[in-house]
């Protein structure tokens, strides 16, 4: 009974609990607006009657009634353009020649249109013609006679420099490229903003980047204005006031002043506008405040967006001029078009060619970005020379590695290729070479993977060492990852570049003739390299090599990878042959050594980058029992 | 949860115990609750009744109630739009001086009823979505009450529908808003511009300098960084429920769902029909629709009917051809199917593309090439496409589904613009939300290799063994790219030694001394470190020479976005225990390098000590443990890479071998050894494909949570334990 009693109270107990709980929270929580009402009235009205709020528009509107705009007709920005001169879907430049003599940069730029890919000779074929203006040009010379003018149509006026003709031209549907264009003439999605360029910008190559690392160096001035009358004012700290009104003339505080030429050392560099408001105007939005307190995340990816963007686009005049007409090539490709991840980082659009995918993920640079891993299989490529020997072992050596695809032999010997070949554990294919130097990088569609496995048909491999270097590539799949290395050095008494083979305890180089690489490169290599190296490289085979390494150095602006090698290979390989033979050898040939400086010009500076290290297996040469080992053989043959 | 989930288990167990005596102490609570329950009810019927009503008239007021201007016929009607209005011209930032989170603030005017002189009406009363808009806005951050502090002003009135104004009279009403002044930060929303017969692309509405979010601008009234383009709302985003469909090829390749086309465009229609058969369905209005179902919800082919919008999930295109108008609602369908929008519609400005990147959803084909539209989607390949698919379910996700995304986005935009250098980046509008989750965006992306000549810095964190201290210090002094040593002196109960007494280096030694015994004081990032690279040592790491030291430093360089260290460990899956184990075994691999050594970039110190994710730093302070592992889970979380092991030439953890170190030091051998070195030091590979396990912990879950993640990627490693 006792019991009974004890469980009504606990349960009357609860049930006043319970009671309290579901009463006091409404009661609570309506209390709370009308101690916010105190403030004034809160937030846009809940009306009552929402019957009577009708919906914004009936059904048989927002179906659309009625006439519809006839097409055609009046000229849209985009419609001025006939992409359909364009066949393919390819751009076509042709570029009037200057008349008479022209100042330095329009000769610049009339070289850099003739050396890109999209140009041709013919006025007939282009779909894109491309008037340069000069700046000297005198405002009553502006009006060449053009045959093909048309009103303009799928034409570009360009101009580097700001140039009186601009504005006296009758430019109709013509684009125009120009720098610092204002706002009241650019069309945007049509004409195209140039870099405000110095009068002394490089053709090719360009200055790198000035940045050395990543953070800003300590102590820097936060930010450094630039004055009116030339030169720079460092603000570092409690600027409140300071920069914006001049004051600073009499603050005691740090500042200094630089003269315009040489860039101060600041994190942000503010270049107020030509409005005399314009101070004023970051003043009203505290400016300062906020990049003050910027985060250090942020400040680190916009210097190296920065740097970026200046290296990729604008160092030089050939970069700005590509871009432009790459830009144009993207509003005519349509869905084939960059996607703006390629645009936006590195190493940038003009080195990711839109032609080879639109997909980002085929691309060795954007796997992070993207979440994604290269294709975990390799192609072997195996290019056969002269003496036309087929090499069974190194195919036997290959074909038993544990992500080998399949295996393709380039046959480029005068000797017909054997009828058959030996059995492999993996499919084997023979592709008919054309005897250059060169076609060993050309696209072939039989590539599907990833990865390459460029070999010589002299060169000596392990099966460990193919495995092992396959499995560092894909960590690394941007760079090249080789066994022989050579290092380039700047040759004082020749006053040039050379390069040695020897063992040094750097290398910037690896041979191609046992290499990983991506075989985005080889569309690279055939596609965007000027004709000029390449057959540079198809006279002298082993500036193919060369020639690869600077290509991938240009892109990556990092140096190619080490695996170990084992010193047993170099014994058992056979002695050099003749140019053209072989290339399988440490050392490379006197003759060759020019195609270094010729290559560096062509580049317009000097891509290679040299490194110091070796990528071992974890266990190597370890003390602990070979058995646990997983590259056993790597150490000992 | 846990908490509650016990008491109600343990409660019933105690009935049986309660002993008479404290029967009294349950009837005093009993009676005490049920005071409580009277005071409560009179409460909520004498206070509350009183504060409530005022209340409720805020909250939710009638539509009838609203006061009524009367506009005089020759009040002032502002000025057409002005075509050359940019920010910086038409736009006084002056007023946005008020951003305590860099958002602009927006006000909203009262609404009031407007009628003409003749006591019409100016416009039919505010509609359902125009009423959400405010509504939207209100619930926003971007509001204020307080018209002075504004940077923004919303007008009451609606102007969503062009055909529901009378468009003068409207006009009046805007310019006798008490901050009007030319329409100077004014906004105004309209998704349906112009009328018949020539439908202007913008609000015909003469308006000033009043900023525009408009849907269905094209590129001759849009003023390129001034106004907003806006989609056209469709009421079915709310009216109809349709689940996401994954993406993949579909039933039909292109869907034309438009009814009312021109005549012109149906006959192209019909001939790709024609072209391209089955792969191509061009559906119309229903002749004979059976009673009930609203028109706008069913489409037919021939006798053929579908419904609408279910049928647009059977195509991978569909076509948004211009109408009378460019903006069409249908837009929002097409992009809620996950189907890829063909738009046809020459110089059309597709909603907010100031900040969306249409070419990942979308296929612009010009009005001329129509014919050719098959030929030109079939180029684009399979992945390209599922891509788009994806991306057109997450544009209508975030920025068309709801009057509210549209209202928002609009405000963000504005608001990017006035603080450009707080503004949402190109990712954060762009990526749907699993590519943001399954990316790496590298904090330290651009490849350099930084000069030799910065040198490092070597942190030694110490507690009270000087002797040992000392010898670390006088052998990394010997490293010739040290370029400073710090000693972080971690001991409070005892002063660190006299400065005689240090040892001599040729580097500046500082000393900092801590508030507490932390581990995370050795990632703290002092100001006292000038250079990018950090050397972290402990102070009994007496075995590494300063060769190895520095052939590590050069290997940092390499790989400045890395962790590069000597004694190596690895995580593994056990699969017995079910969890995360670690292993110092030799090992075929490594997946973390002890932070007693090692090198990496000051900015993870700056990340460590601010931005580790929960709890983790403070559970590595609480149990003195573990700090390297947090150290690697960070970097490997950030940047998605693996670290880097440098093999030390002798047997870490054995002090007593570097005192019989036997190589002599004269001249001569110099070279050699130094060869000799190098290649034993190479360092080794690490390969975490991917990302790893740390990566996805730290994400979302303590890295002591480790049970949670999964363990698939762990298959894909190339080495294994032999």
């Amino acid at each position: 009974m006792q019991s009974w009693r004890r469980k009504s109270l606990w349960l009357a107990l609860s049930a006043s609990w319970l009671l309290i709980l579901l009463r006091v929270f409404p009661v609570l929580r309506l209390a709370e607006p009308a101690r916010r009402q105190a403030g004034g009235p809160q937030g846009w009205p809940r009306w009552l009657d929402a019957e009577l709020l009708q919906s914004f528009s009936q059904p048989g509107e927002l179906l659309e009634y009625g006439p519809q705009a006839p097409r055609g007709g009046r000229c849209y920005r985009e419609a001025c353009f006939d992409a359909s001169r364009c066949r393919g879907g390819s751009l076509k430049v042709f570029v009037y020649s200057a008349v008479g003599p022209i100042s330095e940069t329009p000769r610049k730029v009339l070289t850099s249109i003739e050396g890109s890919r999209y140009h041709t000779a013919s006025a007939a074929e282009a779909c894109l013609l491309v008037l340069v203006l000069s700046p000297d040009t005198p405002a009553g010379e502006c009006h060449p006679a053009l045959p093909q003018w048309d009103g303009g149509k799928n034409h570009l006026v360009l101009s580097l420099h700001p140039t009186p003709c601009l504005r006296i031209f009758q430019l109709g549907q013509a684009m125009v490229a120009e720098a610092s264009p204002t706002v009241d003439t650019f069309r945007p999605g049509f004409d195209v903003a140039l870099p405000l360029l110095p009068e002394a910008h490089p053709l090719r190559g360009g200055a790198l980047g000035q940045l050395q690392q990543h953070s800003p160096l300590p102590g820097v001035a936060l930010i450094a204005v630039a004055e009116e009358r030339g030169g720079w004012r460092l603000a570092r700290t409690n600027f409140s006031a300071c920069p914006w009104d001049g004051r600073c003339e009499q603050d005691h505080g740090p500042k200094q002043t630089h003269p315009r030429a040489t860039l101060p050392n600041a994190t942000f560099c503010l270049i107020p506008g030509h409005s005399p408001d314009a101070l004023h105007f970051l003043q009203a939005l505290q400016v300062l405040a906020a990049l003050q307190e910027m985060p250090l995340t942020r400040v680190l990816a916009l210097r190296q967006q920065a740097q970026f963007l200046w290296d990729a686009y604008f160092s030089s005049i050939e970069k700005v001029i590509h871009t432009t007409l790459e830009i144009i090539q993207d509003r005519i490709s349509g869905a084939s078009a960059h996607p703006s991840l390629l645009w936006n980082s590195p190493p940038g659009a003009l080195l990711a060619l839109s032609t080879f995918s639109t997909s980002p993920s085929d691309f060795p640079f954007y796997h992070l970005q993207q979440g994604s891993r290269p294709l975990g299989r390799f192609s072997a490529l195996i290019w056969v020379g002269a003496p036309g020997q087929p090499p069974l072992k190194l195919i036997q050596a290959v074909a038993g590695a544990q992500h080998c695809a399949q295996i393709l032999v380039l046959w480029s010997s005068k000797k017909p290729p054997p009828p058959r070949w030996p059995e492999t554990a993996v499919p084997l294919t023979v592709l008919d070479g054309h005897r250059k130097a060169s076609d060993r990088f050309l696209p072939h569609s039989a590539i599907d993977t990833d990865a390459i496995l460029s070999l010589d048909a002299h060169s000596s491999l392990s099966t460990s060492e193919v495995d092992f270097a396959f499995t560092v590539w894909q960590s690394f799949p941007e760079r090249m990852v080789g066994f022989l290395t050579w290092s380039h050095f700047w040759d004082e008494a020749q006053g040039g570049w050379g390069y040695t083979g020897e063992r040094t305890n750097e290398f910037s180089m690896v041979l191609t003739s046992a290499a990983f690489y991506h075989r985005y490169y080889h569309t690279l290599f055939t596609h965007s390299l000027p004709k000029a190296l390449r057959t540079l490289a198809d006279e002298s085979p082993p500036c193919v090599d060369v020639l690869m390494n600077f290509l991938v150095a240009a892109v990556t602006k990092l140096p190619p990878i080490k695996v170990p090698y084992g010193p047993w290979h170099q014994e058992a390989r056979p002695p050099p042959l003749a140019p053209g033979g072989p290339r399988f050898r440490a050392e490379p040939q006197p003759a060759a050594q020019d195609c270094l400086n010729q290559m560096a010009a062509g580049f317009g500076h000097m891509p290679l980058v040299s490194s110091r290290l070796r990528l071992d297996p974890v266990l190597f040469k370890d003390p602990v029992s070979v058995l646990r080992k997983k590259y056993r053989s790597l150490e000992k043959p | 949860m846990c908490a509650s989930v016990k008491y109600s288990i343990r409660g019933p167990a105690l009935i049986p115990r309660m002993k008479t005596k404290h029967r009294a102490y349950y009837i005093t609570l009993f009676s005490i609750v049920l005071l409580g329950l009277i005071a409560t009810g009179m409460f909520q019927f004498w206070p509350h009744s009183i504060e409530s009503s005022g209340d409720w008239s805020v909250e939710k007021r009638s539509v009838r109630d609203v006061p009524v201007v009367r506009l005089p016929a020759d009040s002032p009607v502002p000025e057409r739009g002005d075509l050359s209005c940019r920010m910086h011209t038409c736009f006084d930032v002056y007023r946005c001086g008020f951003n305590p989170r860099n958002k602009i603030k927006v006000y909203i005017y009262p609404l009031k009823k407007y009628v003409g002189e003749a006591g019409v009406p100016v416009s039919s009363t505010i509609s359902r979505e125009y009423n959400e808009l405010l509504t939207a806005i209100s619930d926003s951050d971007y509001y204020t009450d307080d018209i002075t502090r504004a940077c923004l002003f919303v007008p009451s009135i609606d102007l969503l529908n062009q055909n529901s104004l009378r468009v003068k009279e409207t006009a009046q009403a805007l310019a006798q808003l008490s901050r009007w002044d030319r329409g100077t930060n004014h906004l105004l929303f309209n998704m349906l511009p112009g009328g018949p017969p020539d439908y202007n692309t913008a609000l015909d509405v003469p308006r000033d300098r009043a900023l525009l979010a408009g849907g269905g601008f094209s590129t001759w009234t849009y003023r390129q960084g001034y106004d907003v383009s806006i989609p056209v709302y469709s009421p079915l985003s709310a009216e109809v429920d349709l689940p996401e469909k994954g993406p993949g090829p579909r039933r039909y390749f292109l869907l034309s769902s438009q009814v009312a086309l021109h005549p012109e465009y149906r006959e192209d229609l019909a001939a790709l029909q024609a072209r391209h058969g089955e792969a191509v369905l061009v559906l119309d209005k229903c002749s004979n629709l059976s009673e009930g179902v609203p028109a706008a919800r069913r489409r037919c082919h021939k006798q053929q009917a579908f419904e609408y919008p279910q049928v647009l999930q059977e195509a991978t295109f569909c076509m948004v051809l211009r109408g009378a108008r460019l903006g069409q609602a249908v837009l929002s369908d097409v992009l809620r199917a996950g189907c890829v929008p063909v738009i046809i519609a020459d110089s059309y400005v597709l909603p907010f593309s100031e900040v969306l990147d249409w070419k990942r959803a979308s296929v612009v084909v010009p009005e001329e090439k129509m014919l050719d539209v098959y030929s030109i989607l079939q180029s684009i390949p399979r992945r390209q496409i599922e891509e788009m698919q994806r991306q057109a379910r997450w544009f209508w996700e975030a920025y068309f589904q709801s009057i509210e995304a549209i209202a928002l986005a609009t405000l963000q935009i504005i608001s990017d613009r006035v603080y450009p250098y707080a503004a949402i980046s190109y990712e954060d509008w762009n990526d749907p939300p699993a590519v943001k989750w399954g990316s790496v965006s590298n904090p330290l992306f651009l490849p350099l290799i930084p000069p030799q000549s910065q040198g490092f810095t070597a942190i030694v964190l110490t507690y009270d063994r000087v002797e040992s201290l000392f010898r670390v210090i006088t052998e990394v002094s010997k490293v010739p790219s040290l370029s400073k040593l710090l000693v972080v002196w971690n001991n409070q109960n005892k002063n660190p030694p006299e400065d005689s007494l240090w040892p001599k280096i040729r580097v500046p030694l500082k000393v900092v001394r801590t508030a507490e015994n932390k581990l995370s004081n050795r990632f703290f990032p002092y100001d006292e470190i000038e250079t990018e690279a950090v050397l972290a040592i402990d102070d009994d790491i007496i075995m590494l020479t300063s060769d190895e030291l520095q052939f590590g430093y050069e290997v940092w360089r390499e790989f400045p976005d890395r962790l590069v260290g000597y004694p190596g460990r690895l995580h593994l899956w056990d699969h017995e225990m079910n969890k995360w184990k670690y292993e110092s075994e030799w090992t075929n691999e490594v997946s973390m390098v002890l932070t007693g050594a090692a090198f990496y970039h000051k900015y993870f110190n700056y990340l460590y000590t601010y931005k580790m994710p929960g709890d983790i730093k403070n559970w590595v302070d609480a149990h003195m443990n573990c700090e390297d592992i947090a150290m690697n889970f960070l970097v490997a979380n950030v940047t998605g890479k693996a670290v880097i092991k440098v093999t030390p030439r002798k047997k870490f953890k054995c002090p007593e071998c570097t005192a019989i170190d036997g190589l002599s030091l004269d001249q001569t051998h110099m070279v050699e050894r130094h060869w000799k070195r190098r290649r034993q030091w190479q360092p080794t590979p690490v390969l975490l494909p991917g990302k790893s396990h740390g990566w996805k912990s730290l994400v979302s879950y303590s890295p002591w949570g480790w049970e949670e993640s999964d363990t698939t990627e762990r298959l894909h490693f190339h080495f294994s334990l032999s």
